[in-house]
C-alpha cells in the first residue's frame, strides 16, 4: 500500500529546468529566435508540455514545415517521447548533471528508425494506458485494471495530464494494493537501463524464497551476480540498497506504474 | 475463458523445435539468440509480400519477429515492412494495403507501432492481451506453441504457414 504520502508528493512535484533551442538548420528568419526556458514535471511526457514552446518556434521556421512533426534531441541523441521526461534526463545526464537541460528542437528529418510518431495527445494516452495495464498484469494478473471502469482510466490519465496529484492517486492507490492474499505484488514492474540505453526486463518477485521482503541489494545480487558495486538511480536519486522492493514499487514508480531505473 | 501463459524456457524450447521444422520445410525462420541477454532470443523471417491498394500492386519487404513478452508471459508477434524505395511503411499504409485483415474499428487496438522490447526501435506489434485468451483455447491440444500461435494469427496477417508444420 502506497502510504508514505510525503514521498509520493515529493516524487510527483519533481521538476526539471529545460532550455529549448531551435536547430540552426530549421531557422528561416534573419532574426534568431530566443531560447525557450521552462520548468517541466519529471513525471510527464514531452508532447504534453511542449505546445507553448512549439508555438514560440513556429514563427521562425519555413512555412512548409509548420505542419511537420516536431522532435527533440540532446547532444545528437533523439529523445523518445514515450519515456517520462525525468527518466530521459537520468538516462543521459544522471552521471553528469547539466542544468538547465539544453535540448534542440527539430521540424524536419524525423528519425523514423529511432522515434515513434506522435501526432496528437491521444497517442500519448494510448501508450500510457497500455503501460499501466502491462504493469498491472505483472502485479495483479491484470485484475485491477480490468475491474476498473472507463471513467477510472480517464481519471488516471487526466490526473497526469493536468498535473493533479490527488486526482491521480485517488485511482492509482488501487493499483498499489497487494495481490490476492499475499503481502506484495506478484511481480515488480521494473525496467533497467544501462548507460548505452539498453533496456532489460526481468521477472522480479517482491519476496525472497524465505518469504522475507526482498531488498534492492538482493535483487542486484540476483540480476548482476558477477558485478561489484552496481548502483541504481531513479528520479535523480541513487537508491540505498537496503530499500525493500515492494516499497520502492509502491512509492518510486512513475505514473505508468513502472520503476524505470538506470544502472551504473 | 481461462488465461494461459508460458515460461520463457517453454517459449525457447518451442522456438528451437519450430526452427528445425522450418529448416526442413525451407520456410525461412531463424532463431536469433542474444549472448548477453538470453531473454532477448527471438525468431525472425525475412520475405517479400505483394499487396493491393485499390488497383495498385505493391511489393513489400517484410521482417517478421516472434519474441517472448515477459510481462504477459506469451509469444508476441511483431513486424516491419518497407516499400520498394526502402521507406518504412506506415500503419495506415499497411491497413489500406490489406496486409492485415482486420476491420478498421479493431485494427488500431490489435496492432500498434511501439518501441520493440528487444530492438528498442519502432516496430508494429500485435497487442499481447489478445494472445493470452487465444492460446488458452488451444494450448493443451498443441504439439508446438509457436505453430499454434502462428495458426491463430495467420488469418489476420499476410503470413504463409505451410500445413506441414502440423504433421
Amino acid at each position: 500500500m502506497a502510504n508514505d504520502r510525503e514521498v509520493l508528493r515529493e516524487i510527483w512535484d519533481g521538476k526539471l529546468p529545460i532550455c529549448f533551442q531551435l536547430a540552426q538548420e530549421e531557422i528561416m528568419e534573419i532574426q534568431q529566435p530566443d531560447a525557450f526556458y521552462v520548468m517541466v514535471p519529471r513525471l510527464s511526457y514531452f508532447p504534453l508540455v511542449t505546445d507553448k514552446m512549439k508555438r514560440h518556434f513556429l514563427r521562425y521556421i519555413s512555412q512548409e514545415n509548420s505542419d511537420s512533426e516536431m522532435w527533440l534531441d540532446y547532444n545528437g541523441q533523439p529523445l523518445k517521447w514515450h519515456y517520462p521526461i525525468g527518466f530521459l534526463y537520468d538516462l543521459y545526464c544522471g552521471n553528469d548533471p547539466q542544468l538547465p537541460w539544453h535540448l534542440t528542437v527539430h521540424f524536419t528529418k524525423f528519425p523514423e528508425d529511432v522515434l515513434l510518431h506522435c501526432t496528437n495527445k491521444d497517442v500519448v494516452e494510448a501508450h500510457f494506458m497500455s503501460t499501466v495495464k502491462e504493469a498491472d498484469v505483472l502485479k495483479h494478473r491484470g485484475q485491477v485494471m480490468s475491474t476498473m471502469q472507463k471513467k477510472d482510466h480517464n481519471q488516471l490519465w487526466l490526473g497526469l495530464q493536468n498535473d493533479k496529484f490527488d486526482q491521480f492517486w485517488a485511482i492509482n492507490r488501487r493499483l498499489m494494493e497487494s495481490h490476492g492474499d499475499s503481502e506484495g505484488f506478484k511481480h515488480i514492474p521494473i525496467k533497467l537501463y544501462s548507460d548505452d540505453g539498453t533496456c532489460s526486463q526481468r521477472l522480479v518477485s517482491p519476496k525472497n524464497n524465505d518469504g522475507s521482503r526482498k531488498t534492492l541489494q538482493q535483487m542486484i545480487a540476483e540480476l548482476y551476480p558477477d558485478k561489484l558495486d552496481v548502483q541504481l538511480r531513479t528520479h535523480g536519486i541513487v537508491i540505498p540498497t537496503d530499500t525493500p522492493l515492494q516499497w520502492l514499487s509502491e512509492h518510486l514508480s512513475y505514473p505508468d506504474n513502472f520503476l524505470h531505473m538506470c544502472v551504473f | 475463458m481461462s488465461i494461459t501463459t508460458i515460461t520463457f524456457d517453454e517459449f525457447l524450447a518451442s522456438a528451437k523445435e519450430f526452427v528445425e521444422k522450418s529448416e526442413k520445410l525451407g520456410d525461412g525462420w531463424a532463431l536469433k539468440d542474444n549472448k548477453t541477454d538470453n531473454l532477448k532470443t527471438y525468431l525472425r523471417k525475412d520475405t517479400f509480400v505483394q499487396c493491393e491498394d485499390g488497383s495498385m500492386n505493391h511489393l513489400l519487404k517484410v521482417e517478421y519477429v516472434i519474441f517472448y513478452n515477459l510481462s504477459y508471459g506469451v509469444p508476441s508477434f511483431s513486424f516491419n515492412a518497407w516499400n520498394s524505395s526502402g521507406t518504412l511503411v506506415t500503419l495506415d499504409d499497411i491497413r489500406k494495403m490489406s496486409f492485415i485483415q482486420i476491420n478498421e474499428k479493431d485494427f488500431y487496438s490489435v496492432i500498434t507501432q511501439q518501441e520493440h522490447p528487444i530492438f528498442q526501435r519502432p516496430y508494429f506489434i500485435m497487442h499481447p492481451c489478445h494472445t493470452e485468451t487465444l492460446l488458452a483455447a488451444f494450448k493443451n491440444k498443441s504439439m508446438n506453441i509457436i505453430v499454434t500461435f502462428l495458426g491463430l494469427i495467420t488469418p489476420l496477417i499476410r503470413l504463409n504457414l505451410p500445413l506441414e508444420y502440423g504433421l
